[in-house]
């Protein structure tokens, strides 16, 4: 009995949370993992995110004169904790930052019902893109289709993929999955092979037996499609092989500094595709150090703070205040609610001119989003590990959209029929 | 005092065997139906629906389902997670196969595929015991998730790999996939967990109940008895992997709305097997209570600071959670190794004699 009253306080207690009124404030709950297995890559992004709104707070007091408020959920990267938090906060949210796939599966549905914009930068379901069908949901400022095309576009700068292989090593998750599709197309249309090697969750940190297979295969390329423990699993073994680190390949996601500070200079010329650079020169640094870091804001360090995933955390966040802006700017009120943000982040117009007045110079490629497209195909550079950090060793590279757009429309429109009734933006143009 | 019992006399060995010896039991569980079927529907909020009552149902099923393989027929299992996936895989098939399908059949019907799954995996068990049993359906379980990943026909060949609840509808009211609404989903469970309790409860006091405690207790003496060993085993295996299989469709279709192969791995097995062991093996109360204390506590600890107004972080609270979560299974462990419906049990034996104890 003591436990079912102790059921029946929470219910109570539940209720009461859900009620409270609240001050004027932007409330962009955030569904951060500073622990469990992924913490190590969660927590300089979470940290990127949350001192940039801190930022904001400090130096501008907050976005059109209202206070962010960056709370974050802390869901352990575990689905049933993420949809917790989603409970928890979608009651006066105006957007879902939901960091795992599993996650964005979960709530991805529920957008249409709830009206809350999911903003899942650089991850989750690629034909996200299609924002006639996927009207809450955001991938902004590039979907994983992108950095695909981006891979194979960088080596066949190089030299013809003609004849070529090509090893795919991939999380056998839906997330190494995600790729797959553009990756078969590409091979067919440059004729070289692909072969997909996947990698269990229990194989992450043990990834002997896939390289066995590398070695084996003898590939010309690795392209890694690795998140977590699995980066530093095969950063490790490919430099325990001798495999020639300046042929493997990651998406944004396995070039994180510390997965290849273990090995440092073994590391040297391992590339990862990115869309945020790590600028310690941008004026919005400054603005962190000055208004976040001396105030001592943040949980953020010094080396962290010099790495791509902490600029990246920026970069998401000021995609999210950006969004915020061009809705506070439309709608004229400054305290706006989801469904106004989900306009302002379809009409994001981040040009060259503007990333430099938001000071975040060279940090991001410009981008720009519209009604039926929600990622922005940012594109992104290539980084390289110099052996003690990552810098960029090319220009500006774009996705060849186009060439995937009829298979995205294609994908999302099976998503919207496996999900009928599923409202679609009918009078979207262009 | 409360639990007086002077005056309650037994004319009848009927009424000496009822399920309620004490009519105050009988009392305290129709209050507990009466806040379960009426009061918290009534007052619970999407967030209470999604985090507490539905998971709660539900992992108590799964329990449950364990409870009587393991519990009452003393074979242990580490593969219900997997179990919980055929279910939920089997329920997908029908589903996208016959949409016309009525949902509540369909995840009825879904417990038989586990069943005939369980009954598989538990043919070893005819030699093997204890220990050993236990690696052979951690076997099912390893093997089973392997299966739910690589035979893409099982989650119709979508590119990601993982299964999406559509929404379905009874008589145009949703009750799964994103546009059901929580009452309706928290109502479905609440008749599927309710139904499979009552069964359950009147199948462990009837002949296969005792057939199962027995060999439990001591095989060789069963089958000196007379007791078919096999037929014994076998229908536990059965009996148990139908209730978690349908706890398992219900937890991808009325809870989670989605679910990967990895979501039924080990930890989900483990995780049941610690709410039956905290609960109580061979009680079907101690099911309700063990998901109390391993999936509500945590939630309700995660909202304790906000409500004091302690301003703490969120990864803070966690990590706090984790231990205090840990402790309390150790807690529990120590002062009451049988699990908390045997410190129940004790606790009404007291209450009964209170204040007078002799």
């Amino acid at each position: 009995m003591k436990h079912f009253t102790k059921l029946a306080f929470a219910g109570v207690l539940a209720a009461l949370t859900a009620g409270a009124a609240q001050a004027q404030e932007l409330y962009t709950p955030n569904l951060a993992y500073r622990t469990g297995p992924f913490a190590a890559t969660g927590i300089p992004l979470m940290n990127g995110q949350a001192d940039y709104m801190a930022m904001l707070n400090a130096r501008d007091g907050g976005i059109g004169g209202v206070m962010v408020n960056a709370e974050e959920c802390e869901t352990g990267y575990s689905t049933e904790k993420g949809v917790e938090c989603y409970e928890k906060t979608k009651g006066k949210a105006i957007v879902t930052q939901p960091w795992s796939t599993g996650i964005t599966l979960q709530v991805l549905p529920k957008t249409n019902v709830d009206m809350i914009p999911i903003l899942a930068s650089g991850y989750g379901f690629s034909p996200m893109m299609d924002g006639k069908v996927f009207q809450w949901a955001y991938n902004t400022p590039a979907g994983y289709w992108d950095a695909a095309d981006m891979i194979i576009q960088y080596l066949e700068g190089m030299e013809s993929l003609d004849g070529k292989t090509i090893a795919f090593l991939h999380l056998d998750h839906p997330f190494g999955k995600e790729p797959l599709p553009v990756l078969e197309a590409l091979a067919e249309e440059k004729g070289f092979t692909l072969n997909p090697i996947p990698v269990g969750l229990k194989e992450m940190q043990n990834q002997s037996a896939q390289w066995l297979q590398i070695r084996r295969m003898r590939p010309d390329y690795v392209v890694m499609w690795g998140w977590g423990a699995m980066n530093a699993g095969a950063i490790t073994e490919a430099v325990k092989t001798k495999f020639p680190m300046e042929n493997m390949l990651g998406v944004w996601w396995s070039g994180h500094d510390a997965d290849l500070a273990i090995v440092g200079e073994a590391g040297k010329g391992y590339k990862s595709i990115s869309w945020s650079f790590p600028n310690l020169d941008a004026p919005v640094m400054a603005d962190i150090q000055k208004h976040v870091i001396d105030a001592g804001l943040s949980k953020t360090d010094e080396t962290e703070m010099k790495g791509v995933f902490y600029s990246r955390g920026i970069i998401i966040s000021a995609i999210l205040a950006e969004g915020i802006r061009v809705a506070q700017a439309e709608y004229g009120v400054a305290e706006i609610n989801a469904e106004q943000l989900r306009w302002g982040l379809e009409n994001i117009n981040m040009t060259e001119a503007r990333i430099d007045e938001l000071g975040l110079t060279g940090m991001v490629p410009p981008f720009a989003t519209s009604c039926s497209n929600h990622t922005g195909h940012s594109g992104g550079w290539m980084l390289e590990w110099d052996g003690e950090k990552f810098v960029k060793v090319s220009d500006h590279l774009t996705a060849n959209v186009a060439a995937y757009t009829e298979l995205a429309q294609k994908n999302a429109k099976d998503y919207a029929d496996a999900n009928a009734p599923w409202p679609v933006a009918e009078g979207c143009e262009g | 005092m409360l639990y007086r019992t002077a005056g309650q006399y037994k004319t009848s060995y009927e009424a000496d065997q009822a399920l309620f010896p004490v009519r105050q039991d009988a009392v305290l569980l129709g209050i507990i139906l009466l806040f379960v079927w009426v009061i918290f529907p009534l007052t619970a909020s999407e967030f209470t629906f999604q985090t507490l009552l539905i998971p709660i149902l539900i992992y108590s099923l799964a329990a449950l389902g364990l409870n009587i393989l393991t519990g009452y027929a003393g074979q242990l299992s580490l593969g219900t997670a997997a179990f919980m996936g055929v279910g939920a895989y089997a329920c997908y098939k029908m589903i996208t196969i016959m949409p016309w399908m009525n949902p509540i059949v369909a995840i009825l019907l879904s417990g038989f595929f586990s069943a005939g799954v369980g009954v598989m995996f538990g043919i070893p068990s005819l030699r093997i015991k204890g220990f050993y049993l236990a690696i052979a359906t951690l076997a099912a379980q390893f093997f089973l998730v392997w299966l739910f990943e690589k035979w893409a026909w099982l989650y119709n060949y979508n590119a990601s790999g993982a299964i999406q609840v559509p929404n379905l509808d009874i008589f145009g009211l949703y009750v799964s996939g994103p546009q059901a609404d929580s009452i309706v989903q928290y109502y479905v469970v609440l008749f599927i967990v309710s139904l499979l309790t009552w069964l359950c409860i009147n199948l462990t006091r009837g002949t296969l109940g005792r057939t199962w405690k027995a060999t439990r207790d001591m095989d060789i003496a069963a089958e000196l008895i007379g007791i078919n060993l096999m037929r014994s085993k076998l229908t536990a295996f059965a009996i148990s992997s139908y209730v978690v299989g349908v706890a398992g469709a219900l937890f991808v279709f009325m809870w989670r709305g989605a679910a990967e192969p990895n979501l039924f791995d080990i930890p989900l097995s483990f995780r049941i097997l610690f709410i039956a062991i905290i609960g109580g093996l061979g009680s079907i109360m101690g099911n309700y209570l063990g998901a109390i204390l391993i999936v509500g506590l945590p939630v309700v600890l995660n909202l304790l600071p906000e409500t004091l107004g302690i301003p703490i972080s969120s990864s803070m609270v966690e990590h706090l959670n984790i231990m205090i979560v840990g402790s309390l299974i150790v807690f529990f462990l120590i002062v009451e190794p049988h699990g908390l419906a045997q410190l129940w049990r004790l606790l009404r034996e007291k209450l009964i004699l209170w204040p007078f104890p002799y």
